[in-house]
């Protein structure tokens, strides 16, 4: 038996030939005992797997089975719906202004992280004392710093102050 | 007189009913062929969690595409149509991370199931129902999903081999050789099974 004749019997035994192949294989079978017994094998092994396959059962309870497809039914349903829904017309002008929003804030989160704003005190500090407007103080709690800024000659009562008043 | 129990209704109610938005019908329907569903994506991926999961998104599709279904083949086969693609579509998706078998290679070199001694398989004289089982599982098992695949879509599901190779995605010539070789390694497998005297 050649292979090609070995598939030719296989297709015989599958019902895929016509009805003059069909007789050809016959003739053949009739004549040679080993085609005879492959067919038997064939025929053989289908019986068994199809046996067989009757046997398998679901191993899950049919509400906890038939809960996980409804929980996904529903979860697929509920979005194609909200996804499906007509806005509002007012709706398009939320977007500009939320666009807006979210540069607002993606800004104040950087500035933020960078540590231009304050952080619970641990950040620099720029402070302006009242009565020496021309006075200016930078404090760094992380370095330990404190710079102070004066502007001479100072715009206050003590700039017109006797000359003596002064450190030489 | 006794009086008969009235029969259940056909699958056919149940379907209407579900189409037009009954979930309730629907379960019924699930609650009928979940064996059937399961047993298939079991026969193709040979993996309890992988034939739970894959025929739950069966029926997930089934219920998407149930308004599709126009009663030219029954609800349960049309149901298995749905699962076996998806079993399908996942093996692609594994065998894409994986090497192919050393099977396929035998097959494709030279076609060792063509010079295989015919066997007599005959198990059940000998074996316990049971224990067959264990057994056809077991062989099952040491075929590569290409030839496990091919068998249950021709045994099982009995398709035609151009349908066979429409799903596959492969020629008919390939889908009979596969197959040849699937039964003939698994009568192979079959044949050793002697209880011990």
């Amino acid at each position: 038996m050649n292979a090609e004749f070995q598939l030719k019997l296989q297709a015989y035994f599958d019902g895929e030939l016509s009805a003059r192949e069909a007789r050809e294989i016959e003739s053949i079978l009739a004549a040679h005992a080993d085609a005879r017994a492959l067919l038997a094998e064939l025929r053989r092994t289908t019986e068994v797997l199809i046996s067989h396959e009757a046997e398998v059962k679901l191993p899950e309870s049919r509400e906890f089975y038939w809960s996980k497809i409804q929980r996904e039914i529903q979860r697929q349903e509920a979005g194609s719906h909200s996804a499906s829904m007509p806005r509002p017309s007012w709706s398009r002008f939320l977007m500009p202004s939320g666009a807006i929003v979210a540069l607002v804030l993606a800004g104040w989160f950087g500035a933020f992280e960078m540590g231009w704003l304050s952080r619970g005190g641990r950040s620099p500090q720029i402070e302006t004392y009242l009565a020496d407007s021309g006075a200016m103080t930078y404090r760094d709690e992380i370095e330990r710093t404190t710079v102070v800024w004066l502007s001479y000659p100072a715009e206050n009562e003590f700039a017109h102050a006797d000359p003596a008043d002064t450190i030489r | 007189m006794t009086e008969r129990p009235a029969p259940a209704p056909d699958d056919q109610a149940f379907v209407r009913a579900a189409q037009r938005g009954d979930m309730v019908a629907y379960e019924e329907l699930v609650a009928r062929h979940r064996d059937k569903i399961y047993a298939r994506a079991y026969s193709m991926m040979r993996n309890e969690d992988d034939a739970v999961d894959l025929s739950q998104e069966a029926w997930v599709k089934g219920w998407q595409r149930l308004k599709q279904f126009q009663g030219e083949s029954s609800f349960a086969t049309w149901m298995t149509r749905i699962v076996i693609n998806l079993c399908l579509d996942q093996l692609r998706r594994q065998k894409r991370y994986r090497a192919e078998s050393i099977e396929m290679l035998d097959e494709e070199s030279g076609g060792v199931e063509r010079q295989m001694p015919v066997v007599t398989v005959n198990p059940t004289e000998r074996l316990e129902r049971t224990e067959l089982r264990q057994r056809i599982d077991q062989a099952l098992d040491q075929l590569s999903e290409t030839h496990r695949m091919v068998l249950v879509l021709c045994e099982f599901e009995e398709l035609e081999y151009k349908e066979i190779a429409k799903a596959m995605k492969c020629s008919i010539g390939t889908v009979m050789s596969r197959l040849f070789y699937a039964r003939r390694k698994l009568a192979a497998l079959l044949a050793d099974l002697k209880k011990p005297e």
